[in-house]
């Protein structure tokens, strides 16, 4: 049986796969459970990745919710002090003719992007990796990886570590265990 | 080895617990997984997993691991390195990770620990299975042979390992029997003294090369960079050019052309990475690998060109980049021989300031430090 590639499921997982590519990959869905714990993941990872973004000390979501609200209050801090201009809608632009020209240019262009297939989206999967950061903890006992380096950590048990990083996205941390006596190297990937 | 349906149950527990609770639950040891096929040449003997915790962090659970595992040589050939993967979910980032133990000389029937202290992400909804999977990457053994899915390219990392160790054993026997103990600890103390003045230097990097495309998008202090070359005299390839895009502290598009000046096809080309700062001082910023597979006939050139941007720190403060400096490190030809530096290339005094000694000069410089000469004299004799 030949599986979807992950490219696929995470498309899938979005909901970004086009109409055949979609069926195709439903049927094989229906009979792989392999497969439908992959898309399982990948919806759950979609989910979690807003809560992810609040595990750094900095609450990125709650931000983002006060600069909207701010961007709100901007504007309707502009309608208040805008002076003597009529609505639109009193303006001799707004006639119900010219009104239904627009609806009538928007319903075209809707009815045309239907017909169409939908557009075959050619970017990486899901878990896109720009962004993905990989360095060392800024107590420098570890390496961590993931958006704003949050994700994964790896922890040294030794003060005499050795970093290396390369720039694929992947980064090395090399010390001596103190139990073990044995070299020991972690590794994150970026991928 | 535990059930399936016994290992959801166990998962669901811990989810169930840490949730009621809202704090760290311990990590049962029946939701670790170690998967070691049929044919390995490790078999598990124990596995202590008590330190090992899941915290619940919104929908995720993080689980911080502090495993030691008992691992026993099943095989007919002595092993000198392991790689196992560890995975709390495969498809998405924060999810993997792995440990490599270079430099081992365990015996058949000899066993041998493998400590794994990491922190991985995990969908709560991610019930099914265990919540961490550890799986058996790769065995090298003694005589460079392999076993194990090598997903993880841990075969070609763990080689070049073992020709370092055998590269760096050999110059420390020579030095001891050409010139006694007292020559070899002054050899030791002068790799710890090299390795306490390295200058710490963090790398950030992030895939992806932001605005390149774009010209509106590049910032009036970018410049284009040349990259100088290190001569390695012995290397199979050779640098021809190179340029970086440096704004400040940020370097991002690296691109090196490489010419293959051996007489047989290469797959994968290193090249090390020297940064200096305004002030003069010199870092080790790192390798840049040849990305895709690739594959390069003798006396044909290829691009190193990894999409990525790196910045760099100390101590938190910006380090601002004025020179980049590359040699080659590591070569894999295409029948799978590697290729690394040989020890004279190393001494380079440009080298000397900033490239870390391989695991092997560190493990056998940690042992000097901890025992005293005559525990290094004695493991050198071993091989």
């Amino acid at each position: 049986m030949k599986h979807p590639s992950q490219a696929a499921l995470a498309l899938q997982a979005g909901g970004d796969l086009g109409f055949i590519s979609r069926w195709r990959v439903e049927r094989h869905l229906a009979q792989c459970d392999q497969c439908r714990e992959a898309l399982e993941a990948y919806q759950v990872t979609r989910q979690i990745l807003p809560d992810l973004a609040e595990i750094p000390e900095i609450p990125w979501n709650r931000l983002a919710a006060e600069m909207k609200a701010n961007i709100r209050l901007g504007l309707e801090a502009g309608e208040c002090v805008r002076l003597g201009d009529p609505p639109l809608r009193e303006t001799r632009w707004f006639t119900g003719t010219r009104a239904a020209v627009a609806f009538a240019s928007i319903a075209v262009l809707l009815v045309t992007g239907a017909v169409l297939e939908r557009p075959t989206p050619v970017t990486a999967p899901v878990v896109a990796d720009d962004g993905m950061v990989v360095q060392a903890t800024e107590n420098g006992n570890g390496i961590q990886a993931g958006r704003r380096g949050q994700a994964l950590r790896l922890m040294n048990p030794s003060q005499r570590v050795l970093y290396s990083t390369d720039a694929q996205g992947s980064m090395r941390a090399r010390y001596v265990d103190p139990e073990t006596g044995y070299v020991t190297i972690n590794n994150v990937y970026a991928e | 080895m535990p059930s399936k349906g016994l290992n959801k149950l166990l998962a669901a527990g811990v989810l169930a617990g840490a949730t009621l609770f809202a704090q760290e639950a311990p990590l049962p040891t029946g939701s670790v997984s170690i998967n070691l096929p049929k044919d390995s040449p490790v078999a598990l003997l124990a596995i202590s997993s008590d330190q090992s915790r899941a915290t619940m962090r919104g929908a995720a659970m993080v689980l911080d691991l502090h495993m030691s595992l008992s691992l026993r040589n099943g095989g007919a050939g002595r092993i000198h390195g392991v790689t196992l993967r560890v995975v709390s979910q495969e498809v998405a980032m924060g999810g993997k990770g792995s440990v490599t133990i270079p430099s081992l000389n365990v015996a058949p029937g000899e066993a041998f620990p493998v400590r794994i202290d990491m922190q991985l992400v995990r969908p709560t909804q991610l019930s099914a299975g265990p919540l961490v999977r550890v799986d058996l990457d790769g065995v090298l053994f003694h005589d460079l042979s392999f076993y194990g899915e090598d997903k993880l390219n841990s075969r070609r990392y763990m080689t070049a390992c073992e020709l370092e160790a055998q590269r760096d054993r050999e110059h420390f026997k020579r030095v001891l029997a050409q010139y006694g103990k007292e020559a070899l600890k002054q050899q030791i103390m002068g790799s710890l003294q090299r390795q306490a003045e390295l200058q710490p230097l963090t790398v950030r990097v992030r895939r992806g090369i932001p605005g390149v495309t774009n010209a509106g998008v590049a910032n009036s202090s970018e410049q284009m960079a040349k990259f100088a070359f290190l001569t390695i005299p012995d290397s199979p390839i050779q640098p021809v050019e190179g340029s970086v895009v440096i704004s400040g502290n940020e370097a991002r598009a690296p691109m090196i052309e490489v010419r293959n000046t051996s007489s047989r096809p290469v797959k994968y080309v290193e090249l090390g990475w020297m940064v200096s700062d305004q002030a003069g001082r010199d870092y080790s910023a790192g390798s840049l690998p040849s990305t895709n597979p690739i594959y390069l006939p003798a006396g044909q050139t290829a691009r190193v060109q990894p999409d990525s941007t790196m910045d760099f720190s100390n101590g938190g403060k910006p380090v601002n980049v004025r020179k980049m400096t590359g040699f080659v490190s590591q070569v894999q030809f295409a029948d799978g021989d590697v290729w690394v530096p040989n020890r004279k290339s190393l001494e380079n005094p440009a080298l000397q300031k900033v490239l870390a000694p391989s695991a092997e000069e560190q493990r056998l410089s940690d042992l000097y430090r901890r025992k005293g000469i005559d525990a290094l004299v004695e493991e050198l004799k071993k091989y």
